[in-house]
């Protein structure tokens, strides 16, 4: 085993485990925390992969981001931190088959699969995507990235009429 | 590097019917915000808009390239169908302002996020990447998640939002997951490069696997059975105004992309998509019609009816021909304006909180509002597929392109399933005219009276003349 490998074991025990953690604990904020270490550890598969933007952008989103909302979330909903989460299994069965098919799926397109990057492995010497990514943004995807923009005006406005305090003219009863 | 390469003014000719759309949609938010009691000023921007974005789309039809390096298709398939999104926008603006007033909830956002959802569908109609087809699938449903939810106060309302969110931020991680892989074994996302690596990318179950999570997105979006649980829940919680736009623009939209995004590439020739889509279809058209038959209520029913349409209009995906596509893009113009002219029946007779829409409450209708009765009973004519109007035609030309190629049993499995429909649809014609009943009925708007006759003479002319439109449709595909 060399070091590539025991780091690469390392993030992927620290993901699958936080993860498992974020699923079957029942307490919410224990969820939330172990959240923060399955999204450091999926950054350092990136890092692993040579995704150096990605596992950037995975720390700046989904910790910075993302994560904290969670955590204001559940901390300023009042009533969560004490309540304990039902996690009991419904349907077991149906429950049962339909995982063993995914994962006999997974498996096997695992196995079979021509992985694109594979074959090229050698071809990519260890350098930066964010240059790449960046140049990609303002000429052959100059039209999604300023696309992106609408999207999230969309999500504004939608945003800001969902939490308008009232309205001012009439009174819908509930 | 030379940065006029990539962005010219052949990309802004392209992106005109977008960006003029774009522009208004800011003025519009601009004037909302900027005066108070604004929401008539707001309207007619939108409007204006509206229009100014139709010039510019049939100015664009004659064109025929791509613009901002293959990501966007200009000309043709895509004017035609911004132009029928925009059409389609137009007839749903003029619907809601009396739906509004009446429900006196009436605010400028609304026009602005119809209006913003619409260049998520003039993208998904013109896409030529499946980066353009995404992003357009997002503008459009976060738009339609606040407007599913546009009555805030209103349980049903509500519940409408959270579910169609939900389920479609659901869906649209199967979307995603899908281009990835099929970019993940192409090292592309461009619909003409990867239809270049047909058939051995086949070969790649993953790639294959890629196109089936697409397809659950895509018949997540278009309502086919087994991803249309959201449908009625959403169609009869979500003001109607806004379920007339959902379930015509919203639906053009998604089979636009759907006929871009699988029979551009590939899959029309691949014998194993083409059975799944065929299935799709094939349990749509039965369990829309199956559960159409219980419904009591009119925007429940029409939901359903919903579900069946996206069936009929798989056949002309499975089919794979020109003729099913040519159906298709027929079938969502004649289905465009029989469900606005419907929904817009329903939202004029609608009273205080989603009253008055059940089977019962339109008995005697033709003695007290004989219009409206005809007119209603038009709309669902057309919706059963009985000529002279314009469903016959669609649903003709869909079948007819399953018979060409070899989907006999869809064709025959399409007419049946138009069997059962028939009760349904035509209940409500006999409770109009041969129950008896009637109670006093809000007063009706002008606006939304003029709305519904122009689309029940659309359907008509259409029904009669269909080469007004097929003849475009012919020169396109």
């Amino acid at each position: 085993m060399n070091l590539y490998e025991i780091v690469f074991y390392f993030f992927a025990i620290v993901t699958v485990g936080s993860a498992a953690v974020v699923v079957f604990s029942r307490n919410i904020i224990y969820s939330a925390f172990s959240l923060l270490f399955t999204f450091f550890g999926v950054a350092g598969l990136y890092v692993l992969l040579n995704a150096d933007f990605l596992a950037v952008t995975q720390l700046l989103i989904y910790v910075g981001g993302i994560l904290v909302l969670l955590l204001f979330g559940v901390m300023l909903t009042s009533n969560t931190i004490s309540v304990e989460l039902k996690t009991g299994t419904l349907h077991i069965l149906p429950a049962t088959i339909l995982v063993a098919l995914l994962v006999g799926l997974l498996t096997a397109t695992f196995w079979t699969a021509d992985w694109f990057m594979s074959k090229r492995a050698s071809d990519i010497a260890a350098q930066t995507t964010s240059k790449e990514i960046g140049d990609a943004l303002v000429t052959t995807h100059l039209l999604p990235f300023e696309i992106a923009s609408i999207i999230l005006l969309v999500a504004i406005v939608g945003a800001a009429m969902m939490a308008r305090r009232e309205n001012p003219k009439s009174q819908i009863p509930i | 590097m030379d940065m006029m390469e990539y962005f010219s003014n052949a990309d802004l000719v392209g992106s005109s019917p977008i960006l003029a759309l774009g522009t208004f949609s800011l003025i519009a938010l601009l004037v909302n915000s900027l005066v108070k009691n604004s929401q008539k000023i707001v309207f007619w921007v939108c409007v204006a808009g509206v229009v100014v974005s139709l010039w510019f789309a049939f100015d664009n039809f004659e064109l025929n390239h791509t613009a901002f390096s293959d990501m966007l298709l200009v000309g043709g398939y895509a004017s035609f169908y911004s132009i029928l999104f925009l059409v389609i926008t137009l007839f749903a603006l003029f619907l809601s302002v009396p739906y509004l007033e009446k429900e006196e909830y009436h605010l400028g956002e609304y026009y602005i996020l119809i209006i913003l959802s619409t260049i998520g569908m003039m993208l998904m109609g013109s896409a030529g990447d499946l980066i353009t087809i995404f992003l357009g699938i997002e503008i459009m449903s976060v738009a339609f998640y606040v407007l599913a939810g546009y009555f805030r106060t209103k349980l049903s309302s509500n519940e409408s939002a959270l579910k169609y969110f939900l389920l479609g931020a659901f869906a649209t991680g199967f979307l995603l997951y899908g281009i990835a892989l099929i970019y993940g074994t192409t090292g592309t996302t461009n619909l003409i490069r990867i239809a270049a690596q047909y058939p051995q990318a086949f070969m790649d179950p993953l790639h294959l696997i890629g196109w089936g999570l697409v397809l659950i997105g895509f018949s997540f979006k278009v309502a086919a059975v087994p991803f249309h649980m959201w449908v009625p829940d959403v169609y009869e919680g979500a003001p109607t105004s806004v379920t007339a736009f959902m379930s015509t623009g919203g639906k053009a939209a998604a089979f636009s992309a759907f006929i871009l995004a699988f029979s551009v590439p590939m899959s029309m020739h691949d014998p194993k998509l083409t059975m799944v889509i065929a299935i799709l279809a094939a349990a749509s058209m039965l369990i829309g019609n199956w559960f159409g038959l219980s419904q009591t209520n009119l925007k429940r029913m029409l939901a359903y009816s919903s579900i069946a349409h996206a069936g009929y209009m798989l056949i002309g995906i499975a089919s794979g021909t020109q003729l099913g596509q040519q159906g298709i893009t027929f079938y969502l113009v004649s289905y465009g304006l029989t469900n606005l002219g419907a929904f817009g029946v329903i939202a004029m007779l609608e009273k205080e909180n989603g009253k008055n829409l059940s089977y019962e409450d339109y008995a005697g209708l033709a003695r007290t509002k004989p219009a409206l009765a005809a007119l209603l009973s038009m709309f669902m004519f057309s919706l059963t597929g009985i000529p002279p109007f314009a469903g016959f035609v669609g649903k003709y030309y869909l079948f007819a392109s399953a018979v060409q190629s070899n989907l006999t049993w869809l064709a025959i499995l399409g007419v049946i399933t138009s069997l059962f429909s028939t009760y349904y649809y035509l209940r409500i014609v006999v409770y109009m005219y041969f129950r008896e009943g009637g109670e006093e009925l809000p007063p009706l708007s002008r606006i939304s009276f003029a709305t519904v006759v122009l689309s029940g003479i659309g359907i008509v002319v259409l029904g009669i003349v269909p080469s007004l439109i097929l003849d475009v449709l012919k020169s396109m595909f």
